[in-house]
Formats: structure tokens, sequence, C-alpha cells
């Protein structure tokens, strides 16, 4: 697959998970709804999934948390910004980790059960793993500096959260294998590109126009 | 004998299950159900509290409450800044705050922190326990 069709793969699925978590992600929260754990068990890892299976190329899910940890410093509300950018990113290098052995074309997940496992596996990782590092970053970006004592206290609060993010993980992951034939290959340059720029901008545009709309008001 | 892709994987499924079944279990049995405040190994209800310390706003954030400083003053705390102060939640989260972030915090009626130079991590709801170490 060409290197710039895989780079605008990776910009529109990324600037899409950076929208869904500056945008969406408040709007669940304010619904009452658990936000950490619809974003990462939906749009993480339903967007990283989707990735994987239309590129089929390591290495995306990497960038894509790069480029919506990227998206997120441009939205500076709710708490240490910072921290939420590089939580962003470590799933995504989670989700690389927990796949690297695995074979691009899926042979092992031919059944509902490996699909649904590795669903679970993978939302828990990242769940967990991007709580944990957020637990670190934040008192020692808010320089009242980090107690380890703080995070192990707060370890069964964490693994708990976590399950209902593995459940929902093992139901996205199944999912999103309704995309396994769909070539992205067949789709013409002169579609896929101006699509993937108008989304891309689409997203960036929306989030740093809802900045400057709160900072404003 | 290296075990198989299709049994690891089920298999770790399974443990993260397990892990997360048996957190929540913990969790929920040991949740502390209390309406009072333990402030350096004393115990005050949430009224005594608002009682002795004196109220502070935060027009900006839209919190009011009262001064987080002044109550620890009350509760007798001696040499304020030799200190650290991890507040606790019902729910086992804690953070650990220094004298200066003391005096930027409040403690609203429904027993949350707020400290106008922290982030929102340190809004600890349900606070049971001000520890003094």
């Amino acid at each position: 697959m060409e290197k710039m069709k895989l780079f605008a793969g990776i910009i529109v699925l990324g600037s899409l998970w950076g929208f869904a978590e500056c945008i969406i992600g408040p709007a669940i929260g304010d619904a009452g709804l658990p936000s950490g754990t619809i974003m990462t068990s939906v749009f993480a890892i339903g967007l990283m999934m989707m990735s994987r299976i239309l590129f089929k190329q390591r290495g995306m899910q990497l960038g894509m948390g790069l480029v919506a940890g990227s998206l997120r410093l441009f939205n500076p509300f709710g708490g240490c910004v910072v921290c939420s950018a590089i939580a962003i990113a470590a799933e995504g290098l989670i989700f690389e980790i927990i796949w690297y052995k695995m074979s691009l074309d899926f042979r092992e997940l031919k059944t509902i059960t490996m699909k649904l496992s590795m669903g679970i596996v993978t939302a828990y990782s990242c769940y967990v793993g991007g709580y944990i590092i957020t637990q670190i970053l934040t008192p020692m970006v808010a320089s009242t500096g980090f107690y380890v004592e703080n995070l192990i206290a707060f370890m069964p609060q964490i693994l708990a959260r976590g399950l209902l993010a593995a459940i929902v993980g093992g139901i996205t992951i199944p999912s999103i294998f309704v995309l396994k034939n769909f070539n992205i290959n067949n789709v013409k340059d002169r579609v896929y590109y101006p699509t993937t720029a108008a989304i891309s901008l689409l997203c960036w545009v929306a989030v740093i126009t809802n900045a400057i709309f709160i900072i404003g008001t | 004998m290296l075990m198989g892709k299709e049994k690891l994987i089920p298999l770790a499924a399974m443990i993260v299950i397990l892990i997360g079944a048996g957190a929540s279990a913990y969790v929920y049995t040991t949740q502390t159900a209390t309406d009072n405040i333990t402030i350096n190994g004393q115990q005050y209800t949430i009224d005594q509290i608002f009682n002795i310390a004196e109220s502070r706003t935060f027009d900006l954030l839209n919190f009011s409450g009262i001064a987080l400083d002044d109550l620890v003053i009350k509760t007798g705390v001696g040499c304020l800044e030799c200190h650290e102060y991890t507040i606790i939640g019902d729910d086992g989260y804690q953070k650990t705050v220094t004298w200066e972030n003391i005096k930027k915090g409040l403690l609203t009626k429904d027993g949350m922190t707020v400290f106008s130079d922290l982030p929102k991590a340190y809004r600890i709801k349900n606070v049971v326990k001000i520890e003094v170490i």
C-alpha cells in the first residue's frame, strides 16, 4: 500500500479519535455516562481496530494515538491536558504491543471466542494502562509530586472500573470485524484523499473552534 | 510446551475478567460509608466542620465551602508548612498536597475538595479522611 495512503489513514482516524475525546467525551460525561470507559472501549479501540482491519499495517495505531493526543492539546479543558494527551498516545502504544504478535490477516481470530477475548484483553489493558499513566503524570505536572502509595490505594478502583471497559471492548472488536471484507485499495485516490483531508480538517476545526468558543464565554 | 494463541488469548481474557470482578468485589466490601471526616486522627461531622472553619468561594470555578487551611489550623495541626496532607475519598481515591495547595483549597458541603491551583484530578469526592504526614 502507498505510504501516502497510510499517512492519510493515520491522520483521519487519529483526528476522529481526537475529536471524540475532545467533543463527544465531555458530552457523554455531562449526560452522566462513564465517558472514560466509552471513549476507550468504543472510540479508541474501535478506530484502532478499524485501522488494523482496513490497512493491515502495524504502527498505524501508535501514529493515530499521537495524532489524537496532539488534537487533545488544542482542547485545554478538563484537568491535566498534557497528561490526557500522553495517556491517549499510550493507549495507541498498548494496542500495538498487544496486537504485535497477531497476524495481519487475522487467521487466529476466526472464532467469535477469539475476537471477544482479544476485545476484552485489549480494552482492559488500554483502559487500565491509560488510567495509571494519568494518575502518575497528573501529580507530576501539578507539582505536588507523585506518591506511589496514593496510586496503590486506588489500584482496586482502577482495576474494578476496567471491568466495564473490558466487557464493552469484547463487543466492539467483534463488531468492527464486519469491515473485514472491505478493501480500502478499491477506493479511488480521487475520492480517498479529498475525503480523508476534509474529515481530518473538519475534526481539527471543530475542536479548535470549540476551545475558542469556551475560552471566549 | 508453549501454549498456542487459541488457548492463551481466551485464558488471558478470563484472567482479566477475574481481576476486574475480584477488584469490584473488594471495592464494594471495603467502601467506607460514613458522614464523618477524620482529620489528623480526630473525627468530625460535616456540620461540626462547617461550624468551626471560615467559608471560602471560588467564583470562577463556581464552588463554595469552607477554607481547607482554616480547617486544618482549627483542628490543631502544628507547624503547617512542615507537613503534607493526604486527602482520602470513600472510594479509596487519595491525593497528597502541600500546605501551599491547602491554602488554595476548599471543602464543599457535600464533602468534595476543590483546589484553585490544581487540576480536576484533585477534586476528591466524599472525603472521609485528611491525614497529616
